[in-house]
């Protein structure tokens, strides 16, 4: 029994240090994990080296869930043009609802982000807004089936909607759907990319 | 050679054993010595595989990535998570009987570290589910509760990971030793068996929810490659081998003699006998083909040396099945599995040897006698005079490899016993103490307190070698 104990202390230490070792956050590391967050948005063509990545990360890392974009994996150029530079650095800033510039008029248009691929597929969000307010959200080409198709139905039945997340907060500051981490981020990225251009 | 009888001389109830027609065992060379090195990479395996079944979540994971207490806790949940799967395989594999293990670790060795690692496995299980449940509540903005309904309902197969680890904590809580003494043996195996169950249920899970094992890949084959494995060394260890085994010698009961008023020693032949690759001291799992026994598996040490014309084991009345026993019929088919264990005399790290014995503890120390080099002693340790076993046969080998053997008759509370069983009694037998390997074997009271004396009488650890009947 004392080296079952012993065991189960070095299972919990070694737990703890592992965690703690992976989560300190420090300079070097904040370097280090930035290129693989930038790669997914890097549109086609344009504006490729644009965003070094040590200049943009002190902007970028007060998104609330900068981190784990980091997994989302290379994604397909988007039909559409997004700038990456534009959504990275405006992330914070977006939150709050730009009811302010916007025209008195109301119009009803949809925005469409980008393609974005994560671990277990790739989606697109498409936003209905009227006026600057958004109305409705929806992931297109999410997965169907298996497991994956189970989590995307999370994430849609969540965010997506008239009376979903989106429209709650009226901005991709959504909190992560619970075992659907990689679903969540992506719908964030395309969704963030979309209110950039609306 | 020193020979005292100090107590008591043996009683012998049956018709005397066939051992007598052979010549006294060929003195000088004992068998060759096998040294730690298997044990010692059997274990650096372990840690490997350890550090091989976490380094995904290392790998996949960015650094600075897990700043939120959120984070924290389900990164700490998947690596309990990872931990605990990889334990489950070690587990089973040490349960699989395979030769391999059971040479280089022994019985003994391996329940003492399938005890160990049972005891973390649960731990892991436990805190993985924790740490997860309680991470994703967070995540979600849900109750602790809420949280399992979901994952219960909206992910694919939970609900056979929550049955396995339901299964984990029922095996874990009754081999909790308190609880396992009030149990029925036969009850507590079951449900211990039931453990293969828990690796089925909860194989699903790891790869429909497991962030490092969804996605195909090399960490994903690696890990079912894992799987399989185990599952062939099962089925290697516990089927393939014991069938040829049995196959190829066909044992068959050839006698039962009663040793004492609650003793027997069964005589088993068959054929190829002198192919078994067997070391006195060592142990088969037996199981008696007639109506009454079949279904149960027990074990019992090898009471003489292989001789190459017959088995022996001598059996201790202390139950249901024991006491089946001395009803056996000469002819009975029976099943055996093994030999198994590291308690013999090629394990010996010095020249010489103490042995110890308790009750029927004496039965792998007298086959081992056969193979250790002269100059061992034995003390034996009886409570009445009908308790000293195979009386006879240990006179004989005393003289016929110069061993000094001492019986210690009476209960623990006699002075003479006290005495002997104290550091200065035992460096009065036996000066060269410290210098010499120490066998135990008997009730685990006894062991335990002899392995107290021996310690304070200043052998080291490793000189000690054990086996308590007790799996
Ligand atoms: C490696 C080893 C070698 C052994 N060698 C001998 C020997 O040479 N001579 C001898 O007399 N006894 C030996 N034993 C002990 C023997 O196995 C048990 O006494 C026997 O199984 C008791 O069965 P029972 O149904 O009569 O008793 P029960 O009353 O059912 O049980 C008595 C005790 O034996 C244990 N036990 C019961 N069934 C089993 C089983 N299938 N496997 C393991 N433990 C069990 C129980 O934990 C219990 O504490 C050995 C045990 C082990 C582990």
């Amino acid at each position: 029994m004392r080296r079952a104990l012993l065991a189960i202390t070095g299972l919990a230490a070694g737990t703890t240090a592992l965690v703690v070792l992976k989560g300190a956050p420090g300079t070097s590391q904040a370097a280090q994990d930035r290129p693989v967050a930038e790669a997914p948005v890097v549109p086609g063509g344009s504006a490729a080296p644009g965003p070094a990545p040590g200049g943009v990360t002190p902007s970028a890392r007060p998104g609330a869930s900068a981190k784990p974009s980091a997994k989302a994996g290379a994604s397909r150029a988007p039909g559409t043009r997004t700038s990456a530079t534009t959504r990275v650095t405006t992330r914070a800033t977006t939150a709050a609802p730009r009811t302010t510039t916007s025209a008195p008029k109301v119009t009803t248009r949809t925005v469409t982000g980008p393609v974005v691929s994560y671990r277990y597929g790739s989606l697109q969000v498409r936003i209905t807004l009227s006026g600057s307010r958004i109305v409705d959200a929806t992931g297109l080409g999410m997965p169907l089936d298996g497991q994956s198709g189970l989590r995307s139905d999370d994430v849609q039945a969540r965010y997506s909607g008239s009376s979903g997340e989106v429209v709650a907060k009226q901005s991709a500051n959504l909190n992560t759907v619970s075992g659907a981490t990689y679903t969540s981020t992506a719908y964030k990225q395309s969704l963030q990319a979309a209110l950039d251009k609306a | 050679m020193t020979y005292q009888d100090t107590y008591a001389t043996g009683r012998r109830t049956g018709p005397s054993a066939p051992y007598g027609g052979r010549p006294a065992a060929p003195v000088p060379p004992g068998v060759p010595r096998r040294g730690p090195g298997g044990r010692r990479a059997l274990s650096a395996v372990f840690w490997l595989g350890l550090v091989a079944a976490v380094l995904p979540w290392w790998l996949a994971t960015p650094p600075g990535s897990l700043a939120d207490t959120t984070g924290l806790l389900t990164a700490a949940g998947r690596i309990t998570g990872l931990v605990a799967g990889y334990l489950l395989l070690v587990q089973v594999l040490m349960m699989s009987r395979l030769g391999a293990l059971e040479r280089r670790l022994g019985g003994e060795r391996i329940s003492r570290a399938h005890r160990d690692v049972g005891a973390t496995l649960l731990v892991a299980v436990l805190a993985h589910l924790a740490l997860l449940v309680v991470g994703y509540a967070r995540m979600e903005k849900n109750s602790i509760l809420g949280q399992v309904g979901a994952l219960l309902t909206h992910y694919e197969d939970m609900v056979s990971a929550f049955v396995a680890a339901g299964i984990m904590v029922a095996v874990g809580l009754t081999a909790v030793r308190g609880v396992r003494r009030r149990l029925p043996y036969e009850l507590w195996h079951h449900l211990h068996l039931t453990s293969y169950l828990a690796l089925l249920l909860g194989y699903g899970h790891q790869f429909s929810n497991g962030a490092q094992l969804y996605e195909p890949g090399p960490v994903r084959t690696g890990w079912i490659a894992a799987y399989l494995l185990v599952v062939a060394a099962l089925v290697w260890g516990r089927l393939i081998v014991p069938l040829r085994f049995n196959l190829r010698h066909r044992l068959r009961v050839a006698d039962v003699v009663a040793e004492s008023p609650d003793t027997i020693s069964i005589y088993l032949t068959g054929h190829r006998l002198n192919q078994i690759d067997l070391l006195g001291g060592q142990y088969f799992r037996w199981r008696f083909l007639n109506p009454g026994c079949w279904w149960q598996s027990h074990p019992f040490s090898l009471s003489a040396a292989g001789n190459g014309r017959w088995l022996r084991l001598t059996v201790k009345v202390v139950g249901g099945h024991t006491a089946e026993l001395r009803d056996l019929r000469p002819g009975t088919r029976v099943w055996a599995q093994g030999p198994s264990g590291t308690f013999t005399a090629a394990h010996r790290t010095r020249e010489r040897a103490l042995l110890i014995a308790g009750g029927s503890g004496i039965a792998p120390l007298r086959a081992m006698l056969e193979e250790l080099p002269p100059g061992a002693a034995l003390i034996y340790r009886a409570r009445t005079p009908a308790d000293v076993l195979l009386h006879n046969e240990l006179d004989w080998l005393a003289q016929a490899r110069h061993t000094s053997v001492w019986y210690v008759v009476g209960s623990r509370d006699d002075p003479g016993p006290r005495q002997v069983m104290s550091p200065e009694g035992l460096r009065r037998l036996v000066p060269d103490l410290t210098r010499r390997d120490v066998y135990l074997c008997g009730p685990g009271g006894l062991v335990e307190e002899a392995v107290r004396a021996l310690r304070r009488a200043g052998v080291p650890r490793r000189q000690i070698h054990l086996a308590t009947f007790e799996l």
